[in-house]
């Protein structure tokens, strides 16, 4: 590099930020590989062989995995191919299921599902009093049902974007030839939709893999990974951090593994997807029409049943674990808001705050990524997508072992919180930060400059202003993303310091399910409000710049 | 302010794109460079503003050394193939922005904002986006916003390139006037011989790196001195020749079987060099034409284009020329038939090889 190169301000941005990466996502990460080898007792992985509740959650979560992935799969593309492609009753409604996924955060999913189906749960009661007696909700039955309902809108999404672009016209080119209707959509669709498929079904597989919220709550005597190294973590006088390091490498390298095959799949350059008009969706009449319209309707309103229950359950009265269905009161909401406000005010301050972090840091390393590349640039642009291999529970594990003492103590403190959050939210940030960038000419910034305004201000007076409306959606996916974050927070957060979403998974687990809508009605609330706000007073585009 | 570049040479990574490149550019000249796409004209010209760093020699504006000086220091104004204007400024910020960074306020800069966009036509444009311009009057814009800092050199990479035919040529005399009425050095970089032409005082035809030929546009047209600039600046026939030195300025050359006379370019002696014919010397005709050298030839093919026809002729030994032929009739040659192609001895230059 020549001297006047360091006379610009970026160089120094850049190490800036290779070093807080380095101490923020790779030492933590170092840490826990170190010491899954080097612990008490001797290696980690030897424990790990001896150890049969281990491996059981290991192999569990694969299968659990693999499961959900294939349920979400039969549910998610047919339901994206009859929206894109068809007009019927209701449709509006499948639109809103990217919504839906966005605001319900998965311990009030979690939450649903027991309330209805539960030991106490409203169904499981009625037909107790009617004889009959349900197998339990815990265990496999409840993972696999209530994972498949949330993570089946990662598919549809992904499907139902790569239909889109599909052009119609390849369609009517191999029907021209003379395929037959049916065997032309197979033939000449699938492959071109297959890798938006697969990448959405790996996608599934890594957030089952990581999910901690529903396996937690609903896992019971199934040992799963994620729990596995939670316990682990959090076991009352000894935490065993060589136990907890070894099964959170094990839930990285898993997942890192994903994202090769994941990344693989979209590099092979032949997927590309064809871009052109998409298909006019066909009016779908008759019994076609009202099947089509009552499958997509059962899926929608089961997406949609956390919010009706959670609604209700705000103002119903209960004594302890069992709900009084049909006597309203308003205690509940008063505890949220009156008694005890806690959550409430720390949730929108650490989100709050994470979100102007996690904005200004994706938007000032994009930047430098994209605009001001140098020989650090690509091992920032490397190590900021890390965090995508980490699952909230490795995060916090991570975290709370690498900065209990040492050189930076942060146990115990908001800073921790705040962290979490932003880190886990980091990769999302720098994609959508690149993908702004890179539609802005370098032209543009070199004109500010030869004006004779000087780099740094040029960034400010001219690339910031025109990133500012991407850069606000990506402010609203963060908050909505962050507000509603357990795994992690709930490993680092201490006393007092409790978020909306800590809070109901400690009144779920003490089966306080009026008190627990009633903080997750205002949780969501908390969640919907600017994008309600964003959406319609600023029309900020949320899903174009995702 | 005139501009002296001094033995330049500049370095992406291991790829040297320009190598001791010398050149002098007078106060209120408009300098043209001149060259084909990766030649290294946009790489000259962002080393000249100061965003591509020099890796050796020395830039000055007006004897002051500005080499190590980064961009928004060097007092420039630059114009952008894509116009470059921020999409979320008004036409007006958009010109006043070079005044505000310069720390100029109030209401001397929307007099100065309105002024130069009166000057460029668009006046009552004020408080458009640029989004809801047409590329002519984008560019305008651009110039005006160039202009009004009243900077000591001028910068255009290709500004006419992304506009339609008609456009080029009116925007071509905005810039000239402009540049006239400012009297500002600019360096124009384009690909386009006929803009060069048209536009320049002083043309540099760039090739590799390197400047070929530094004249006037007249200069560079009628006497090229290299093979590359002939060819690249309107269409040229070359053919390798010996040559025997005759009379002071002449030399006798062999072409097609026959020994002719040629005006010496050769800047030296020499055995061999270059005969460079242009395709509008060459006077097709049925018989010998008294006054001028001859080649007996064959028409081999003919392309009629409304105010000329090109022919492409076949003399003795197998070279094929090119030769345009211009006025009544100029379409009368049909291929197959023998023919004289004449030609005047000033016309036929050897260059080096
Ligand atoms: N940023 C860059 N990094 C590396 N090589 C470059 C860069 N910009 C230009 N080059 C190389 O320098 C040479 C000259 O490019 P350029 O100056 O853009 O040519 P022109 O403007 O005449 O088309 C080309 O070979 C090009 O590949
Ligand atoms: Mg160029």
């Amino acid at each position: 590099m020549n001297p006047s190169a360091l006379r610009s301000p970026w160089p120094w941005f850049s190490a800036l930020a290779l070093a807080l990466l380095g101490v923020f996502v790779v030492y933590p990460l170092l840490y826990i590989f170190t010491a899954s080898f080097f612990g008490d007792g001797g290696s980690g992985w030897v424990q790990l062989m001896h150890d049969g509740r281990s491996l059981a959650a290991i192999g569990n979560t694969l299968v659990l995995a693999c499961v959900v992935t294939l349920c979400s799969t039969l549910i998610g593309v047919p339901l994206a191919y009859v929206s894109a492609r068809f007009r019927f009753r209701g449709k509006l409604l499948i639109t809103l299921l990217p919504l839906i996924t966005l605001v319900i955060p998965e311990v009030v999913t979690a939450q649903t599902w027991l309330m209805i189906l539960g030991n106490n749960g409203v169904i499981t009661r009625f037909l107790k009093g009617h004889g009959i007696f349900l197998p339990s909700f815990y265990g496999w039955f409840g993972l696999i049902t209530s994972m498949s309902f949330i993570y089946y809108t990662y598919v549809y999404i992904g499907t139902v974007a790569a239909i889109g672009k599909f052009d119609a016209q390849l369609e009517e080119a191999a029907q021209s030839l003379g395929t037959a209707p049916v065997r032309s959509r197979f033939h000449v669709m699938l492959p071109v939709i297959r890798p938006a498929i697969l990448a959405s079904a790996l996608l599934v597989f890594t957030m089952v893999v990581g999910n901690f919220a529903i396996s937690t709550i609903l896992g019971h005597n199934v040992p799963l990974l994620s729990v596995a190294i939670y316990q682990a973590a959090v076991a009352e006088g000894a935490s065993n951090l060589t136990m907890q390091s070894t099964l959170a490498s094990t839930s990285v390298l898993i997942v890192m593994g994903l994202l090769f095959v994941n990344r693989r799949i979209i590099a092979g350059g032949r997927y590309e997807i064809v871009q052109g008009r998409g298909a006019k969706p066909q009016p779908l009449k008759g019994g076609q029409g009202v099947l089509v319209s009552a499958a997509a309707g059962v899926v929608v309103a089961i997406s949609l049943l956390p919010l009706v229950t959670i609604a209700v359950g705000a103002f119903t009265v209960s004594r302890g674990p069992v709900m009084r269905w049909g006597e309203w009161t308003l205690d509940n909401v008063a505890r949220v808001f009156i008694t005890a406000p806690g959550p409430l005010v720390n949730s929108i301050l650490y989100a709050g705050i994470a979100t102007l972090i996690s904005v200004a840091f994706s938007t000032l390393v994009s930047y430098l990524v994209v605009k001001k590349p140098n020989l650090v640039t690509p091992l920032i642009d490397y190590v900021s997508a890390i965090p995508l291999a980490l699952s909230g529970t490795v995060l916090g594990v991570g975290l709370l072992a690498s900065f209990n003492d040492g050189f930076l103590s942060l146990t115990g403190t908001s800073t921790i919180i705040v962290l979490a959050y932003v880190i886990r939210r980091m990769p999302f940030g720098m994609r959508n930060g690149q993908a702004i960038l890179h539609n802005i000419p370098n032209s543009i910034e070199e004109a500010s400059i030869s004006l004779g305004s000087p780099p740094f201000r040029t960034f400010l007076r001219v690339v910031l202003p025109m990133m500012l409306p991407a850069v606000a959606s990506a402010a609203i996916l963060t908050w909505t993303t962050t507000v509603s974050e357990l795994s992690a927070s709930l490993l680092v957060y201490s006393g007092g310091r409790e978020t909306l979403p800590i809070q109901i998974f400690r009144l779920i687990d003490s089966g306080l399910m009026a008190y627990a809508s009633a903080y997750g009605l205002v949780l969501v609330a908390v969640i919907l409000l600017p994008v309600v706000i964003a959406t319609t007073v600023f029309k900020v585009d949320l899903f174009g710049s995702k | 302010m005139g501009i002296a570049i001094s033995n330049l040479s500049v370095r992406y990574g291991a790829e040297t794109v320009i190598s001791g490149l010398s050149l002098d550019i007078p106060q209120g000249c408009f300098f043209t460079l001149l060259g084909p796409s990766g030649c290294g004209k946009t790489t000259l010209l962002r080393t000249i503003a100061g965003f591509a760093p020099a890796s050796g020699g020395q830039i000055r504006f007006g004897g002051r050394d500005v080499t190590e000086l980064p961009p928004h220091k060097r007092a420039i104004g630059m114009v952008f193939q894509d116009y470059a204007l921020f999409p979320d400024k008004t036409v007006a910020d958009n010109v006043a922005y070079g005044l505000r960074a310069r720390g100029e306020k109030g209401g001397g800069v929307e007099r100065k904002v309105k002024a130069a966009l009166e000057r460029v036509g668009l006046g009552h444009l004020l408080s458009r986006h640029p989004a809801a311009l047409s590329g002519g009057q984008r560019q305008r814009v651009a110039l005006a916003r160039a202009l009004v800092i009243k900077p000591t050199v001028l910068l255009m990479d290709e500004p006419l390139s992304n506009l339609d035919a008609k456009l080029r040529v009116q925007i071509r005399e905005t810039i000239i006037e402009l540049q006239r009425e400012a009297n500002i050095t600019t360096v124009f970089v384009t690909h386009d011989q006929e803009e060069a032409l048209s536009m320049s005082d002083l043309i540099g035809v760039m090739n590799k790196g390197k400047v070929e030929q530094l004249g006037t546009p007249q200069q560079i047209y009628a006497t090229p001195r290299t093979g590359y600039v002939a060819d690249f600046v309107g269409a040229a026939n070359r053919t390798e020749v010996a040559v025997r030195p005759t009379a002071p300025g002449r030399v006798e050359v062999d072409v097609a079987g026959s020994r002719l006379l040629a005006t010496d370019a050769l800047e030296g002696p020499a055995e061999h060099g270059l005969l460079v014919l242009r395709p509008e010397d060459l006077k097709i005709s049925s018989a010998p034409v008294a006054g001028l050298q001859s080649l007996p030839a064959t028409i081999r093919g003919r392309q009629y284009l409304g105010a000329r026809t090109s022919y492409s002729v076949e003399c003795a030994g197998g070279l094929v020329l090119n030769a345009e032929m211009h006025g009544a009739g100029h379409d009368a040659f049909l291929p197959g038939a023998a023919v004289h192609l004449g030609f005047d001895p000033a016309a036929a230059r050897v260059i080096r090889s």
